[in-house]
């Protein structure tokens, strides 16, 4: 038989601080956008870096964690090496990212100490990871995603550690020329390539779609590998034809990811349109804005395309797929632990009842309209729209969390 | 024989997939089920997906099911990946539902 085995998968309470204080970094993110000046947005600027940081460090990081935490056993068929570990990971995660923003905006000396701090916390993660993927016997595709999306996040936090030091004069380095190996190492070959890996596990789960080919996630995860590799030697050697390789690369990997998705899409027997596959859509469209966003800078040469690229991409791209996916990965935990010993003995829910009908589409409609204002904002440089765009976000993160603590609290 | 394969599936009917909301039997996971006089029961059957997180939840209430049949002493499940499943084999109230 072959078993995939549940019995090595953490209890709720471990994974639950994750979600949570992801969901409140969300807020928090959603009111940084306040922070922006339209006339002087660039990706240099504080309020920017902070914004960056809360987003893709308090939310999208530290939700990936506590997803990890459980998806690890089910992705690579094993127990976790010391899931006890991921009881420091967030509270080390909580703190060093705090001290990051805070020091982005008041205080640079704050920033090696929170620097360092992330840094730990992450370490802990990855060599947690390895030593889960050591037991292995023979790696798939899917669990070759999530060793090489770690072995990136290994380089990504050393470099971001190297910046910090930098940024608080500690050492002295060229900051501008680490910050996109940095950037490619953790946005691209972290999220992006567990992204990729995770989703062709957990959208055919969701979607009872499974006739489909494996070829493209295969060139898709090499092609954003080695393009991650390209711009990070790039970076190193001061060479940019590697950049420009490497950005074509990456760019041509994200075309062969959205060709799967899409086919799981269109093969997908399970047709009915819940916050889940509402969210994805949204995602999945937010990731081809990014895209053409991305070409336009190419062509242009105007830094508000690669801020309205990256825009998209972090807060309607990774933010829609993750907020999707609590839709359905806090159900499941709930259910699992509350309810699932009481089948057969009472009437118990099934797990789309336990999702809150009415705050989960307030969300979806706040943030979604959230980043398409913000996105014209800023494209267009209007700080009416922006702050407009701002408010929407506000409103969709409190919904957002308001539904998952209905989910977690369901009895 | 003890019972038929009708009464077996009738048995695991009871076993609900709390994601999708269907019973095991018309969602098609259920391929084949037999029995001995001894009251030996196999089941063979498959998942929708080999990452389910309820795998081993799923098999133990496929036996608790059967074993709820009078004189049953042992419940035999084997999981098969082939054929593998997919929508044509669930009932057509189930590809209703789903919008299939």
């Amino acid at each position: 038989m072959n078993s995939i085995s549940q019995d090595f998968a953490p209890p709720f309470k471990l994974i639950a601080p994750f979600f949570i204080i992801g969901g409140f970094f969300y807020i928090l993110s959603s009111l940084a956008v306040f922070l922006f000046d339209v006339d002087d947005l660039l990706f240099s600027s504080p309020a920017v870096i902070s914004f960056m940081h809360l987003f893709l460090l308090g939310f999208v990081m530290m939700t990936i964690f506590g997803a990890m935490a459980q998806l690890v056993p089910v992705v690579l068929e094993v127990g976790h090496f010391g899931v006890e570990l991921f009881y420091a990971i967030w509270p080390l995660l909580l703190i060093g990212t705090l001290l990051m923003v805070f020091g982005f905006l008041y205080s640079a000396a704050l920033l090696p100490y929170g620097g360092m701090i992330v840094l730990i916390s992450m370490m802990i993660f990855v060599g947690e990871i390895f030593l889960t993927i050591k037991k292995v016997e023979k790696l798939t595709l899917v669990m070759s995603s999530v060793l090489i999306s770690n072995t990136f996040l290994f380089f990504g936090i050393i470099f971001g550690l190297l910046m910090a030091l930098a940024y608080a004069g500690t050492i002295s380095l060229d900051i501008s020329q680490m910050l996109r190996a940095h950037i490619y190492l953790v946005v691209g070959g972290y999220i992006g390539v567990t992204i990729m890996g995770l989703s062709i596990v957990l959208v055919p789960m969701f979607t009872l779609s499974h006739s489909f080919s494996l070829v493209p996630l295969r060139i898709s995860i090499s092609l954003m590998s080695v393009g991650v590799v390209s711009v990070v030697l790039s970076s190193l050697f001061n060479a940019n034809a590697l950049a420009y390789l490497g950005y074509f690369l990456s760019f041509s990997s994200l075309l062969f990811y959205f060709y799967i998705i899409y086919i799981i899409y269109k093969t997908r027997p399970r047709k009915e349109n819940d916050i889940y596959a509402i969210s994805l859509m949204f995602s999945y469209s937010a990731m081809l804005v990014g895209l053409v966003f991305a070409v336009l800078y190419f062509i242009l040469n105007e830094e508000r395309f690669m801020l309205a690229s990256a825009w998209v991409f972090f807060f309607g791209f990774f933010g829609f797929l993750i907020t999707g996916h609590i839709y359905k990965i806090i159900p499941f935990l709930v259910w699992f632990e509350r309810f699932s010993p009481l089948v057969g003995k009472q009437k118990i829910p099934m797990l789309a009842d336990m999702i809150p009908q009415k705050s989960s589409q307030a969300q979806f409609v706040f943030s979604s309209v959230g980043v398409v204002l913000v996105t014209i904002a800023i494209v267009t440089k209007s700080d009416m729209l922006l702050h407009g765009g701002a408010s929407f976000l506000f409103i969709g993160a409190l919904a957002f969390v308001r539904s998952m603590l209905y989910m977690i609290n369901f009895k | 024989m003890m019972y038929t394969k009708d009464e077996i599936f009738q048995a695991i009917s009871t076993v609900i997939d709390p994601e999708v909301g269907f019973n095991l039997v018309e969602m098609g996971l259920i391929y084949d089920a037999s029995s001995d006089d001894e009251g030996n029961v196999k089941v063979t059957m498959t998942l929708s997906t080999k990452a389910c997180p309820l795998h081993q939840m799923i098999l133990q209430w496929v036996k608790e099911a059967v074993e709820k049949l009078p004189n049953v002493k042992d419940v035999d499940i084997e999981v098969v990946w082939e054929p593998a499943w997919n929508i044509s084999m669930a009932d057509d109230n189930v590809k209703k539902a789903l919008g299939a």
